[in-house]
């Protein structure tokens, strides 16, 4: 069956999906031509395995997001936790390591097995504890996890100061882990987290589709009233949902753990969460509950990495501080469209009254700015770039304004 | 005199369903004049479209001779309209003065609010209307009494000279419906025109100068109260055409199966205090019994405590087969063999995201599970059963639920619960907002599923479809049983005397 499916002219799924794919396509050929240097064409085994990597560890946060948001919540915690199990994984090692062994070189089989299992644990007391707080304390889902998001990631770095006064009689913000076990993760870093997503996407899209409970999330989501009605226990498949957030959330704190040769509680991973939803949202998951795709939530992942890899081959220097605004264009355009039929059907239009008049040189302004500085990475604008920018800002305004005026027209 | 206010020609549909056809009449200045009719009679949209709620429908309205044409409840406003919801419209953080000058404050020279001048001129306000609170008072931490006299106040200070008042009474206690009663005299002698919806009997007779009854969107009648009596009014507000079949004929009551023992529902924070006082009630296989009452009478509360939904603090006994039960959540009703079809289709019963298939499986997943995940095929198999008993007309399974009018997603949702094999089924108003065919078609699905020993809960506001359907009536008024009837006994006149509090219940 397809749970996809939406009924008020908006995008059946399987059309998105498509979409995404598309526009995947769409960037990665065409930053590979635009590119100077040519780098996806020249040097592929590399793009695509940094493309993997990043792409797996968002994803797998991803998937747990969509979870959360198909049965109608949301877990604002996703990087705090992920930070919280680094933490928790870290301390472990050190514990069941030598005293001596500060930098964690030599850890027992059994003290990795234990790290690994106490890093998942603390994802499923998490879990538990939104759980909690939201159907016992009926906190609103935003609350609970807003809670968590900042209490989480100070908890770990008491922690981290704790253990390591306790162990080694000297306070740490971190702690390095180098034993063999977790660099053989990071050397293969790119294999393994790519299978884990991968499987991890399975698991998921068999609980969803395939199983009473994935059946009951969606009811959930899509109606929870009309769920507990129909004698669902809503309380149960929340629990479910929200570990099933934190436990992604613990599974990518390892990885990142290993990849950094270091449990630093103080910033790995912050901002994380937004990412997870944003590719959640843009893999067609609704904030509204109810609707949502396994296929959708991979692809979202990799259409948002790929837009980020591709602009920092475009843009060469630091072009990781254009990352949070590109997640922010890329889920404002994917929500935009999908809901664009209804928009048009109710009549609507995009902008009204003196609001939208205010709105076209704001997004004039903020267009023409990015312009400038984008064209400060081109040789051909050297000297040029605030001409550029004005080009191009006023160039919105005009169409922008063109667009109202017709929208006008049209309606009276 | 001139109308202040005339109706010529009003009609609403909503998706087909007629709920306001060809309504005439007029309100002359300053009268109080009452709207009387069962649920569904049209009352409700008629007030909407007065009050600009409603924009598109056919027909006129002219208010003091001007056709008006309101383009949104601003419009009404400036023609000096106001309606009082039942559902109070207040911003329950903000005081009470900035409740009433909500949207219109009132500014100092320098154009910061003028807080001073508001609550004096609210004060002055509530203290014409019996009601001398501090206007600086949280409208959330007011009664219900006081809040509903913030929304007058609100009315006059718009200078509103007509006052539409739905249901003013039904949370009120009685020193406040007195009150009530003593603001629209003064009111009335300032020459405002008060238009009142309400079912109450005594209500109405103490009131109205004027009296309209409305029946399925219909205008009846409109007199004057010196003319008539409560009879003849519940007489208008039935009298509805009898469903064409008559269904008892030879159905065979079997064991009894649910008793109901003194149920007393408490309701916090409300005058009445409860919202079922000792109801009580039998229940044998193979049997209908229907539960008649007006809107708020508790029908919808008695199906949901019997069946888990609600918190359980109420007192009395259920007895399932003999055997002393309390459910805490509809899971434990469902496996003890209860299922309900809830009243709000909507908000309370459909799963618009996922298709037909999955609206019909979703109690019964576990016999569609092959080595434990579930299986298309055989998902597909379990719902045909009852979308086939209970013809529901689809494009397949895997149509979208919203896709379908409202009789078929109503067979969807019964169809769910069959896929449990309930013994007792209780049903909240199944056909509302169906059209005719459906409904005619759901009562024969009753009636069979009755027949194959299935013990069933019927709540209607509809009197002719409990006639036609129930071997037994019961009438729930303000939470209390006032009447039972046998099928033979029942007349909807009767019924809807004990329902409105119009006479002695027998």
């Amino acid at each position: 069956m397809n749970l996809s499916r939406t009924t008020d002219g908006g995008w059946r799924l399987p059309r998105h999906e498509l979409a995404l794919l598309g526009a995947i396509v769409l960037v990665f050929v065409g930053t590979g031509w635009l590119d100077p240097n040519h780098t996806y064409f020249a040097n592929w085994a590399e793009s695509r395995d940094i493309i993997l990597r990043n792409t797996s560890l968002l994803g797998i946060i991803a998937l747990g997001a969509a979870v959360v948001i198909i049965a109608g919540g949301i877990d604002l915690s996703a990087g705090s936790m992920v930070a919280f199990s680094a933490t928790t994984c870290g301390l472990l090692l050190a514990v069941f390591s030598d005293v001596d062994d500060k930098r964690l070189v030599t850890v027992p089989p059994l003290g990795i097995a234990a790290a690994i299992g106490g890093a998942m644990l603390s994802g499923l007391l998490v879990g538990t504890l939104h759980t909690w707080l939201i159907t016992s304390i009926r906190l609103p889902p935003f609350v609970a996890t807003l809670a968590t998001l900042v209490g989480l990631r100070s908890f770990a770095r008491a922690m981290c100061l704790f253990v390591t006064k306790e162990r080694w009689g000297s306070e740490s913000q971190q702690i390095n882990v180098n034993t063999p076990f977790f660099a053989w993760l990071k050397e293969h870093n790119v294999w393994i987290s790519t299978g884990t997503f991968l499987v991890l996407a399975l698991v998921t899209w068999l609980i969803l589709s395939r199983t009473v409970l994935g059946r009951h999330l969606y009811a959930l989501g899509g109606n929870e009233q009309a769920a507990r009605l129909s004698g669902i226990r809503t309380e149960n498949v929340k629990w479910f949902a929200y570990c099933y957030g934190s436990l992604t959330a613990a599974l990518a704190g390892i990885f990142l753990m290993a990849d950094s040769s270091v449990a630093q509680p103080g910033n790995l991973a912050r901002g994380y969460e937004l990412n997870a939803i944003a590719a959640a949202v843009v893999g067609g998951c609704s904030l509204q509950g109810g609707v949502g795709t396994v296929t959708g939530t991979v692809l979202g992942a990799l259409f948002l990495r790929v837009v980020i890899d591709a602009v920092s081959k475009l843009i060469k220097a630091s072009a990781d501080v254009y990352e949070g605004m590109i997640v922010g264009i890329i889920v404002a355009l994917a929500v935009t469209l999908t809901q664009f039929g209804q928009l048009a059907k109710a009549g609507r239009t995009l902008f009204p009254g003196s609001r939208g008049l205010a709105a076209i040189p704001t997004i004039a302004t903020f267009a023409g700015l990015l312009a400038m500085m984008g064209a400060a990475n081109v040789e051909a604008f050297r000297g040029r770039t605030g001409l550029f920018g004005g080009v191009v800002g006023g160039g919105v305004l005009l169409l922008l304004s063109a667009i109202r005026w017709v929208e006008g027209r049209r309606a009276s | 005199m001139t109308p202040i206010i005339a109706f010529r020609g009003v009609g609403k549909r909503f998706a087909g369903v007629v709920a306001l056809a060809d309504v005439t009449f007029e309100l002359v200045p300053g009268e109080c004049h009452a709207i009387c009719g069962e649920n569904g009679a049209g009352k409700s949209t008629l007030m909407k479209i007065l009050s600009g709620v409603i924009t598109e429908y056919d027909g006129e309205i002219s208010v003091r001779g001007q056709p008006a044409a309101f383009g949104g409840t601003r419009d009404a406003e400036a023609a000096g309209i106001a309606i009082i919801h039942q559902e109070l419209n207040l911003v329950e953080q903000l005081s009470a003065a900035a409740n009433i000058f909500l949207g219109r404050e009132k500014r100092t020279p320098l154009g910061l609010l003028d807080d001073d001048a508001m609550e004096r001129e609210a004060a002055t306000l509530l203290a014409e209307l019996e009601c001398p609170l501090d206007p600086r008072t949280p409208a959330g931490a007011l009664r219900v009494g006081d809040q509903q006299l913030l929304e007058i106040a609100k009315a006059l200070s718009l200078q509103s000279d007509i006052l539409i008042m739905d249901e003013p009474t039904s949370a009120l206690t009685e020193t406040e419906v007195a009150r009530l009663d003593r603001v629209i005299a003064r009111l009335r002698q300032r020459g405002v025109t008060i238009l009142s919806i309400t079912h109450k009997m005594d209500e109405v007779f103490r009131l109205a100068d004027r009296i309209t009854v409305l029946r399925d969107g219909r205008h009846v009648k409109t007199v004057n109260r010196a003319a008539t009596t409560p009879r003849e009014i519940t007489g208008w507000m039935v009298g509805r055409e009898i469903a064409d079949h008559d269904f008892h004929g030879k159905r065979s009551r079997g064991a009894k199966v649910l008793e109901v023992r003194d149920l007393t529902l408490p309701w916090p924070q409300h005058p009445r205090g409860f919202r079922l006082k000792n109801v009580s009630l039998d229940l044998h296989a193979g049997e209908i019994v229907g539960i008649a009452g007006l809107m708020g009478a508790g029908r919808t509360e008695l199906l949901e405590t019997i069946f888990g939904a609600v918190e359980p603090t109420w007192t009395g006994e259920i007895l399932l087969d003999g055997r002393s039960v309390r459910f805490t959540h509809p899971k434990e009703a469902c496996d003890a063999g209860i299922a309900m079809v809830t009243e709000d289709r909507k908000r309370l019963g459909l799963f618009p995201d996922l298709d037909v298939a999955a609206n019909v499986s979703l109690c019964g997943l576990r016999d569609a599970l092959r080595d434990g995940l579930l299986s298309r095929i055989r998902e597909e198999a379990l719902v045909a059963g009852p979308i086939r008993e209970t013809a529901v007309k689809t494009a397949g399974p895997h149509a979208a639920i919203t896709g379908l009018s409202g009789g078929n997603q109503q067979k969807c949702i019964i169809g769910r619960w069959l896929l449990v094999k309930p013994r007792i089924l209780l049903l909240d108003d199944p056909t509302r907002g169906i059209d005719v065919g459906a409904k005619a078609e759901l009562y024969h699905l009753i009636d069979r599923l009755c027949r194959e020993g299935l013990a069933v809960i019927l709540t209607s506001s509809e009197l002719p479809e409990l006639l036609a359907l129930a071997d037994r009536i019961l009438v729930l008024a303000e939470g209390r049983l006032t009447a039972t009837f046998s099928r033979a006994e029942a007349t909807e006149q009767a019924i809807m005397e004990a329902a409105t509090g119009g006479q002695a219940p027998r």
